[in-house]
């Protein structure tokens, strides 16, 4: 069993959205969600960081403690799915979400909201695996293809993890131990980083 | 002898002090300045990394902060108002919001085993006097229905899950939910239209004036047999207008931006609609307990009102004195007979009567 989680690291996301995109195709989902969006930070100035957001599948997940016909569920890998068949669409997730995952099609006059639309860890809905309903709702079920959601899986610069968090962890942290060592190094890989920041300071 | 005592009198004291000293330095441990007092600010190290993500925690980034994905707070990485929102709905307003509503009710079901229904001293006498247009009435029962049914179903929605779900299951509270948020986006509105159109209708009438003070020192003749002062409205009625009226435009208000998201606000603006709309639904509600008892089973001749239009003037001299008095002097006392003839009660008495002027009619 595994705990599953996604891991945007920001010092190699280079804010191309083909995680975005590439859910997208991948899901089918409606028109005017996005399950994954990047969103960039001190935009435009020395110093900029992306980041790839979408549900964090918490393990003790606001949404699914708010929810007032309590829809969600966690799966045995540590996924936060929901039922679309017992949603009202009242929004409540999308107010107790600190990280804006829910998302709602647009449903009838006024915008009323549809349906909670989110991401799945790509690992569809209560339905039976790959079936046509399920794809239907709530996108594609690689997981029980064996395979990882596919926005971390094509990745070009693996900025993007996701699998078992206890592996996710143990790839970053080789990678914060060799950016470390080039910065003490007099590395140039990345300026501002922390273990260089006071120096930068005093450069200006 | 004195000495001795002298010394331990004074390493008593002395015990005292340090005991003090110990109070006041754990005193300042506890104090929340403490933790910017203690914390020497130069040896803080500069992180701007650090710093980065410190105020994308708190969602306080200076720079520019972009998205290609266009929609509302896409750019918000971190809202730190949810978990304050969720805190709130899952620890105050259910929690509370049962409290108090389950109080109020018990404290009226335990005033009308102890007090009863407050009856009139004289009976009634069979003479009326017009006290709501048909309009007023029409408009009464809209806002009473609307708001009935966007009580059961809100209260539906926020309690269903600890209450309902236990009982009906998943799949069946879901259908009832799902009617019940539709039912409730749907008639909100009528609310709102329905509230506005009370308060010009009633706000003259409304106006607090000379006399609701005894009323209230008095405690509304609900405490004791004495009789208070009042006019077409008394302070009571009046001030359930002023709560109806506050409390339901506060409702509306909020009710209006959760229900529409295509003006563009933020979730942290409609968090703090929901807060709100929870907080005034809950005392609408809870002091609608006890309109809805005293105009029905709390006081006799008080419903009359609200089906007829006409009341009994035995009841209007016992509850609204002043206007009773008004009505006395413009002469507006209606007997018994004119009013059966105006409620069409006259049809048995009069039928062979009748019968030949519908003839004369045709």
């Amino acid at each position: 069993m595994a705990r599953m989680k996604f891991y945007c690291d920001a010092e190699r996301c280079i804010e191309c959205n083909a995680c975005v995109t590439a859910c997208k195709n991948e899901n089918e989902v409606p028109w005017g969600v996005n399950r994954r969006r990047v969103v960039t930070i001190n935009d435009g100035v020395p110093g900029e960081r992306s980041l790839s957001v979408a549900c964090m599948h918490c393990s003790d997940a606001p949404c699914a403690t708010v929810c007032p016909v309590d829809c969600f569920y966690t799966t045995d890998d540590g996924v936060v799915l929901h039922d679309k068949d017992i949603c009202i669409g009242c929004g409540y997730c999308f107010y107790a979400c600190p990280f804006g995952a829910p998302q709602f099609p647009e449903d009838g006059a006024f915008a009323s909201r549809g349906k909670m639309d989110k991401c799945t860890f790509c690992a569809g809905g209560p339905e039976e695996d790959n079936s046509a309903d399920e794809y239907q709702k709530y996108g594609s079920n690689r997981l029980a293809e064996g395979k990882l959601p596919l926005c971390a899986e094509m990745c070009s610069t693996k900025s993007l993890l996701a699998g078992d968090a206890n592996v996710v962890a143990d790839i970053f942290r080789k990678r914060v131990v060799k950016r470390g060592a080039s910065v003490l190094n007099k590395g140039v890989s990345y300026q501002n980083a922390s273990l260089r920041a006071s120096s930068v300071g005093k450069d200006k | 002898m004195s000495n001795r005592f002298m010394s331990k009198h004074s390493q008593k004291f002395t015990c005292q002090i340090y005991f003090f000293l110990y109070l006041i330095f754990f005193l300042c441990l506890l104090s929340p300045l403490n933790v910017s007092a203690s914390g020497p600010a130069a040896s803080k190290i500069n992180n701007p990394s650090n710093d980065l993500w410190i105020s994308v925690r708190h969602n306080t980034e200076s720079g520019k902060v972009t998205s290609q994905v266009k929609s509302v707070d896409s750019t918000v990485l971190i809202n730190p108002q949810a978990d304050r929102w969720t805190r709130f709905r899952m620890t105050q307003l259910i929690n509370y919001g049962l409290f108090i509503l389950s109080v109020v009710a018990v404290v009226i079901m335990l005033f009308y085993l102890f007090r009863g229904r407050i009856k009139l001293e004289e009976g009634l006498s069979g003479i009326m006097v017009h006290r709501f247009t048909d309009y007023e009435r029409i408009l009464h029962w809209m806002l009473a229905i609307v708001f009935i049914f966007l009580a059961g179903t809100g209260l539906i929605l926020l309690f269903g899950r600890p209450l309902l779900i236990p009982v009906l299951g998943h799949e069946f509270f879901s259908v009832l939910a799902s009617a019940s948020k539709e039912g409730h986006n749907l008639f909100g509105p009528i609310f709102f239209v329905s509230l506005l159109l009370m308060l010009f209708r009633f706000v003259r009438r409304n106006i607090y004036a000379k006399g609701d003070l005894t009323w209230l020192l008095k405690g509304g003749g609900l405490i004791g047999k004495s009789h208070v002062t009042g006019g077409f409205f008394n302070m009571g009625e009046k001030t359930w207008y002023w709560i109806v009226i506050l409390t339901g435009l506060a409702i509306s208000v909020s009710g209006l931006v959760l229900v529409l998201p295509n003006f563009g606000q933020g979730r942290v603006i409609m968090e703090l609609s929901h807060v709100v709309h929870g907080i005034a639904a809950i005392i609408l509600v809870s002091v609608s307990f006890g309109h809805i008892y005293l105009a029905t089973k709390g006081t006799e001749g008080t419903l009359e009102s609200m089906k007829t239009g006409y009341v009994d003037i035995k009841w209007a001299e016992e509850h609204h004195d002043r206007w009773a008095k008004e009505c006395h002097d413009n002469d507006r006392l209606i007997s018994a007979e004119d009013y059966a003839k105006l409620q069409g009660r006259v049809v048995l008495d009069q039928n062979v009567s009748a019968s030949p002027l519908m003839e004369e009619t045709k």
